[in-house]
């Protein structure tokens, strides 16, 4: 998953005025309209092939299916296997998500309230999986558990980490620009000036604060697992067959169901779409804020 | 050196009026300051001027010629913005000769002209730095440079001075006078800072709601308000809000003043230099609530008591002739009606 | 506001340790670091770790020992050769294609009023996430033998019989469907460094549009937009679940680095040996790639603090 907020924010300039009237944004030419609309329909062509797909009875030679049908919808749906995949892919992007809140929340906190020096050392890791590709740490995995952990192997145990592991860096940059864009420091003093503990501190004031910033970083974290395939297919292989998984062996399998393989694509499609959403939307109002320390610390 | 003539000209911003049926003249190599408190349309009338926003009705002549659909670039102006906007990949002397150089002069004569500015502006040692390298002053310098450089025939000055700290900005606005007067461009400057505009404009024209409130010299906007905004928006006024009886306004005690208003109340103004001390028992007993050291002169908070209940007053005398009076004090002050201008209330 | 907290908060940290003995400094070592230290050690050990011990297999021979063989081995075959030289052939096309359509398509939604930027910034977030297996089957259903584009071609009497997949240009329109969005959100913040003001100010000094590009617009972003070209280059050169899906097992189809580690996975014969070596490959182009972004970055934004 790509990091909205990130993209959302301008840099920060020296303090000038700002003109307060709206002074009208050029419109895009004819030419910018028309790349926009290409790269729209280039978007959304291979989503209606998929959604098509997965409601044609049959699809020979025109341009739209023969016939349509949700029984590929029910029968998928009906499908043991079919829901023991959605299910795992779910729990498992969940438990993602809630792992790396519980890891980089008081992280953060900590390198902005206590100890700056935190942040270099998280910002390396955070850069690894950025560029370094899932493949390649997959891999470097494979070897080493099997020599210090044999039995972590091909389980859960060692997968959901990983996971956690790879998905960390985008939860770790929504949640920081959302303490910076809320001054966590600055409400942390405030609030022990007014006298509450540490404790009162971090439920009344700096996680009401930082809410939507955790909510977007959960939403991240769950959409890098949801999609990702190299760790699951490397570490665990078929023993844990995820959503991507399944739709892999699916394609690869000689007779390919078309029809039933548009109804998992057009679900992750679906998922994706709503992650997306969900992102937009929480960072709606933020904006302006964040500062520049984001926006040039991102590795990406 | 040009004249600009402004006929009637409006700008809407869906249901809101930035400028509303302004005409001005501006002679040629005047200076004319736009004064306003933000969102009075000042600024919207300048970049109308520059051709940046489009007039929504009127017409501006340069000249007696009409430019209101000539685009900006092909408009004989040179503008200076609040915040520089130097182009931050060009050094100095890039800056200053990037209009010269987009009008397709010569390097030689590139060269020419920007040595030129940079005597001009005092900035010879520090025309290969980038602007992120200068301070704001110096950066400011640098954008009235580039604005100069093609020899405008109208110089327009958006705020200039608003982003510089205190010393910096008093230095540069009596810079931008000299300047403006060797080489005689008319030049209008945008500006929220009532001081600023009657320091170095030759003529002022007050702004409000998107329609000029008033235009005069800065001497004559001093001593003679027309309108009561003009009145609150220059200089250190007292805003006295009195009942008019038989065509006499009381001030407090003895001083009254005679007027035509016919309205209830008045509004008076007062400036608070002209609160007077009296040195003998004449005038009205006035407390010294609270007094304020300013420098040169100390402001005093005044309770006058009269007949309509308290009158609070501010006045500013000299520091040196002032130094016994106490909060708590009570001495006698007296106000010239001459010194008064009256408004409906 | 961190700049200063930071300061006190480190200067708070050493004047403490100055004066504390050794039992109570590394106390408040250990405090200082309590709350990040899962964090740290967890990445580490599933980051640092898997990368450091696929350098050292990369350099291990059969029996355990230092040896070079690996490397010999997977430059002088041809098929690795010709996996190297598509990989990156492939990431330059595609880091090229989604600059020169992503940074257009960047500039506009910049400029965006707010709820149409949010419209066009989820369409494109959508597809920049889309990007694994599903897109792969999604391609094929679009543009494969039996895809509905490749059908409403042969409608209209053109003999196209759709993409091979397993193609250049069959993977490297893919491959765009991703990365021209993901090139449009990296590059977005950059695009308000470019600010109004100075398309103004180039117009009040006379200049044309094109001058502006020319001489503020194009120096000023030059540098960002090369930063991002080396992202999305490393990031398709290391791209793994979609070569997989289009391409796979299927013999004499298109080498790529990436899916030539996935047969790793399954076949011996095809050479364990090469496999860290070119996961090392990858880690080196994405240090390298990193580095540069970093470097470039910071000379990019000397010029506007």
């Amino acid at each position: 998953m790509v990091d909205l907020t990130r993209a959302q924010e301008s840099p920060a300039f020296p303090a000038v005025a700002r003109p307060t009237v709206a002074w009208g944004r050029p419109k895009p030419g004819f030419f910018g309209l028309l790349l926009l609309s290409v790269t729209v329909f280039y978007i959304f062509l291979p989503m209606i092939a998929v959604f098509l797909y997965g409601l044609a009875t049959t699809w020979t030679n025109h341009v739209t299916p023969d016939g349509y049908t949700l029984a590929h919808w029910r029968d998928s749906l009906a499908d043991g296997r079919f829901r023991v995949v959605l299910g795992r892919s779910l729990a498992l992007a969940i438990g993602t998500a809630v792992l790396d809140l519980l890891l980089v929340t008081p992280a953060v906190y900590w390198q902005r309230v206590r100890n700056p020096r935190i942040r270099p050392v998280i910002e390396i890791l955070a850069a690894i999986p950025f560029s370094v590709p899932y493949a390649v740490i997959a891999f470097g995995l494979l070897p080493l558990s099997g020599t210090y952990a044999p039995s972590l192997q091909g389980t859960l145990w060692l997968l959901l980490p990983a996971h956690a592991a790879v998905a960390f860096s985008f939860a770790y940059w929504a949640i920081d620009s959302s303490m910076a864009a809320s001054n966590v420091v600055g409400l942390s003093e405030a609030a022990r000036t007014c006298g509450a503990n540490v404790a009162t501190t971090l439920t009344r004031v700096i996680l009401p604060n930082i809410m939507p910033g955790l909510a977007s970083g959960a939403v991240l974290a769950f959409g890098v697992s949801f999609n990702e395939v190299a760790l699951v297919q490397i570490l665990c292989g078929n023993r844990f067959e995820t959503v991507p998984l399944y739709t892999l062996n699916l394609l690869k399998s000689t007779d390919a169901d078309f029809n039933s393989l548009a109804v998992m694509t057009g679900i992750t499609f679906a998922i994706t779409l709503v992650l997306s959403v969900l992102v937009v939307s929480l960072n709606k109002g933020r904006a302006a804020a964040g500062g520049t320390t984001d926006a040039k610390g991102a590795p990406a | 050196m040009s004249t600009i003539t402004i006929e009637h000209v409006s700008k809407r911003y869906g249901d809101k009026l930035a400028l509303d049926d302004v005409s001005l003249n501006v002679h040629s190599g005047e200076l004319i300051a736009l004064l306003g408190s933000s969102g009075c349309g000042k600024t919207t009338l300048l970049r109308a001027i520059a051709g940046l926003i489009d007039p929504s009705a009127g017409r501006i002549l340069f000249d007696g010629r009409d430019v209101t659909a000539v685009p900006t670039r092909m408009r004989p102006i040179g503008m200076v913005f609040q915040s520089y906007s130097l182009f931050p990949n060009m050094t100095v002397r890039q800056n200053i000769a990037f209009p010269l150089k987009v009008r397709g002069q010569s390097t030689a004569a590139i060269a020419r002209r920007v040595d030129e500015l940079l005597a001009l502006i005092g900035l010879g040692e520090w025309a290969d730095r980038h602007p992120s390298q200068l301070s704001g002053g110096q950066q400011q310098r640098t954008a009235l440079a580039r604005a100069l450089a093609p020899d405008p025939a109208v110089l327009l000055l958006d705020e200039p001075l608003s982003a510089l700290d205190a010393v910096v900005r008093l230095h540069l606005r009596d810079e931008i006078r000299r300047i403006q007067q060797s080489i005689r461009t008319t030049a209008l400057l945008v500006t929220h800072d009532q001081s600023e505009a009657l320091a170095v404009a030759d003529r002022v024209v007050v702004m409000r709601q998107g329609r000029i409130e008033q235009l005069a010299t800065p001497a004559s906007l001093y001593e003679t308000p027309t309108t009561a905004f003009s009145a609150s928006f220059i200089g250190n006024r007292n805003a006295l809000n009195l009942p008019v009886r038989d065509g006499r306004i009381r001030l407090c005690g003895t001083i009254e003043i005679a007027t035509a208003l016919t309205t209830p109340r008045a509004l008076v103004f007062v400036r608070s230099e002209d609160v007077r001390r009296s040195n003998d028992a004449s005038g009205q007993a006035a407390t010294i609530e609270n007094r304020i050291f300013e420098g040169s002169t100390t402001r005093f908070y005044l309770t006058i008591p009269t007949d309509d209940g308290p009158l609070h007053v501010k006045a500013d005398w000299p520091s040196r002739e002032t130094d016994e009076l106490r909060s708590g004090d009570t001495i006698n002050v007296v106000i010239d009606p001459r010194d008064a201008h009256v408004f409906p209330g | 506001m961190s700049h200063h907290a930071q300061a006190t908060g480190s200067g708070r940290y050493t004047a403490a340790a100055r004066t504390l003995s050794i039992g109570e400094r590394a106390k408040a070592l250990f405090v200082d670091w309590s709350l990040a230290l899962p964090l740290i050690v967890m990445a580490s050990l599933l980051l640092i770790a898997p990368a450091l011990s696929m350098v050292w297999s990369s350099f291990a021979g059969e029996d355990g020992h230092f040896t070079l063989a690996n490397w010999a081995k997977t430059f002088s075959s041809a098929a690795s050769q010709h996996a190297m030289e598509n990989s990156l052939l492939l990431a330059a096309t595609v880091a090229t294609l989604s600059t020169l359509f992503g940074t257009p398509l960047s500039w506009m939604i910049s400029r965006m009023a707010r709820w149409s930027r949010s419209f066009h910034l989820g369409i494109l977030n959508v597809a920049a996430n889309f990007s694994g297996i599903g897109l792969g089957f999604a391609y094929v259903a679009a543009l494969g033998t039996y895809g509905m584009v490749t059908l409403a071609f042969q409608n209209v009497g053109l003999g196209f019989t759709g993409l091979p997949q397993s193609s250049f240009t069959g993977l490297v329109l893919a491959y765009c469907y991703s990365n021209v969005p993901l090139f449009v959100l990296l590059s977005l913040p950059v695009m308000s460094l470019l600010r109004d003001e100075w398309w103004e100010a180039a117009q009040t000094s006379a200049a044309t549009r094109w001058q502006f590009w020319r001489y503020i617009g194009a120096p000023v972003l030059m540098p960002f937009i090369l930063a991002d070209w080396l992202l999305i280059f490393t990031w398709s050169a290391g791209m793994y679940g979609l070569p997989v899906a289009l391409v796979g097992e299927k013999p004499g189809a298109f080498r790529l680095v990436t899916v030539e580690m996935y047969r790793s996975l399954y076949g011996s014969f095809f050479g364990d040996h090469r496999m860290p070596v070119y996961a090392v490959l990858l880690m080196c182009l994405a240090a390298v790639s990193l580095l540069t972004n970093r470097w470039i970055m910071r000379r990019g934004t000397r010029w506007l603090t």
